[in-house]
């Protein structure tokens, strides 16, 4: 896929622009040749079967790995180099740790120690973060002893503590219940609405998907197909990538079915 | 040698028993409490980085640092802390290097470390009963000199407490969101195992190998208990160390106890921790 000026002209530059990526992990190709786009102030879905390489995909994109092929990020509106906000899907850390989300919120950006006090304007741009997120009633409650959703929401008031353009999630809806992933998706898109980051994020929950997503990329260890929503959820295309009747009742048997489907397919690929 | 003199003047002033009249007590107390919050402060990192074993391989360092004094005609008070900060940035190294799990690499430095001093000190029968004194210490010996050494040293970890401790429990959170939020992960972790190795070696010559861990650990565990806060966590590590310093050198001091300075500091210590334990408990039960 190319990008030429005159696509510029319809539409802004992309906000990420993966070309030709490829990684490679102890012989085996996680990726391959993968040319996609986010586009700016969109809600970019990276969809695909386990194993198709979607986390690979945002560690990539992160820097936390190496290889072949480019990813080129837009400059941020005020010329300087694109800032990315990160909310892991699970924070490994020691939950016996005395250390409240507004420590936790506080540690990262105030040099005075946290033993001499939190800072009146600290504390004063935690707090704001933590109510654009919904949570300013968990400031004084320990890390440790958050649910998952809280603790998401948390992360999530941390990745926007920098004013990030690009917001990278890896399975929000991970952990969190039905109600709780349906409110989080609403959030994130009036927090994209309202401070203009483009959100590119790896989901399982096609239902989420297609109901927030603006711009969607179907991997399964290539790009499947990309553009919006529904134009790529196609039935023919999800049967090819997850296996047959997708989305009826009989999901798990189709899910195995669809596993053995994608095996096979491999040595094609 | 410094002029202390105008401190135990003040001392012997305010003195709240007989006990402390004494030029060795005043002294002791001076060392207890220039190590105390040392080790209390270091120790609440010691704890959230899981730790305590990297502490007792340093420790236990002691041996060799002094035997390798011995084989090159250099007073031990230099090999000692040199070689110990050695052993501590080696073990740092390896461990980021190493597939090998963290516990595992200090296991085997502390053998050979171990094994090392033992080897030589067995070859010196005169030797081998000066190192009584780095089992257990001697407070109550402790000079001027290492008085004025401990003074300086605690002046460099409060500074460094001051600069690196939201960094340091950043990292010891979790080291992958710290390196993402622009923290120089690794530099922090070595500056922290030289002074932590520092601290310790210190801390040998005050209550000994064996219970140097102990210093670090019970303060910063009781405190882990009873603080609400990562500000609070420091405070009450402090607190305990110091409350538990003093108590433990003016009951070692008592006619009817007449035990050993650093276990019964270390006793008090354990005291504190069993409180924090119930208070903690207590906690949960009201408020699950």
């Amino acid at each position: 896929m190319e990008f030429s000026e005159t696509a510029g002209d319809l539409q802004p530059a992309p906000a990420v622009l993966f070309r030709n990526v490829t990684v490679k992990a102890a012989g085996i190709t996680i990726l391959e040749d993968v040319t996609a786009h986010a586009p700016a102030g969109g809600c970019v879905a990276i969809v695909g079967p386990n194993g198709a390489g979607k986390t690979t995909l945002l560690m990539a994109l992160l820097g936390q790995l190496t290889y072949a092929g480019s990813i080129t990020m837009a400059v941020a509106s005020d010329g300087a180099s694109p800032r990315i906000g990160y909310v892991p899907q699970r924070l490994q850390f020691d939950r016996g740790l005395p250390l409240t989300v507004l420590d936790f919120l506080v540690m990262g950006e105030q040099r005075l120690p946290l033993w001499l006090g939190v800072r009146a304007a600290a504390r004063r741009r935690a707090l704001s973060l933590l109510a654009s997120v919904r949570a300013e009633m968990l400031a004084e409650r320990l890390l440790g002893a958050l649910s998952g959703g809280e603790l998401q929401r948390v992360l999530l008031a941390l990745a926007l503590q920098r004013d990030p353009d690009l917001l990278v999630l890896d399975e929000p809806a991970a952990g969190v219940d039905l109600r709780g992933g349906y409110l989080l998706c609403e959030l994130l898109e009036r927090l994209r609405l309202e401070r203009g980051f483009t959100q590119l994020m790896v989901s399982h929950d096609l239902g989420t998907v297609t109901h927030h997503a603006t711009h969607v990329i179907l991997l399964n260890r290539r790009v499947v197909a990309e553009g919006p929503p529904d134009a790529v959820m196609t039935p023919e295309n999800l049967s090819s990538v997850f296996g047959l009747h997708m989305g009826l009742a009989g999901l798990n048997l189709g899910e195995r079915h669809g596993c053995a489907v994608c095996r096979q397919e491999d040595p094609h690929a | 040698m410094p002029d202390l003199s105008w401190l135990y003047d003040w001392l012997t002033a305010w003195a709240p028993c007989a006990c402390l009249r004494a030029q060795f007590m005043q002294r002791a107390l001076l060392g207890l409490l220039l190590a105390a919050p040392m080790t209390a402060v270091m120790g609440v990192q010691v704890v959230n980085f899981r730790m305590a074993f990297f502490a007792d391989a340093i420790s236990h360092s002691a041996f060799a640092g002094v035997a390798l004094g011995l084989i090159f005609a250099v007073s031990p008070d230099w090999t000692m802390p040199l070689f110990g900060v050695a052993v501590g940035l080696a073990i740092m190294a390896m461990q980021r290097r190493s597939a090998l799990p963290t516990d595992t690499v200090i296991g085997v430095v502390f053998a050979a470390v171990m094994a090392f001093g033992l080897a030589i000190v067995s070859r010196d029968r005169n030797v081998a009963r000066d190192l009584q004194l780095f089992l257990y210490g001697d407070i109550l010996t402790i000079t001027e000199t290492e008085i004025v050494i401990q003074a300086a040293l605690l002046l460099a970890i409060m500074l460094f407490q001051f600069l690196a401790f939201n960094r340091l429990l950043y990292i010891g959170l979790n080291p992958v969101v710290a390196r993402a939020h622009c923290i120089r992960v690794a530099l922090h972790q070595y500056l922290f195992a030289g002074l932590l190795a520092l601290v310790v070696m210190l801390a040998v010559w005050a209550v000994g190998v064996l219970l140097v861990t102990a210093l670090l650990i019970v303060p910063a565990a009781a405190a882990r208990n009873f603080a609400r806060s990562a500000g609070g966590m420091f405070w009450w590590a402090l607190l305990v160390s110091l409350t538990s310093a003093v108590a433990g050198l003016l009951i070692s001091a008592q006619d009817w106890a007449r035990t050993a300075t650093g276990p019964t500091v270390v006793l008090c210590g354990f005291v504190w921790f069993i409180a924090s334990y119930v208070a903690a408990s207590v906690r949960r039960r009201v408020n699950p």
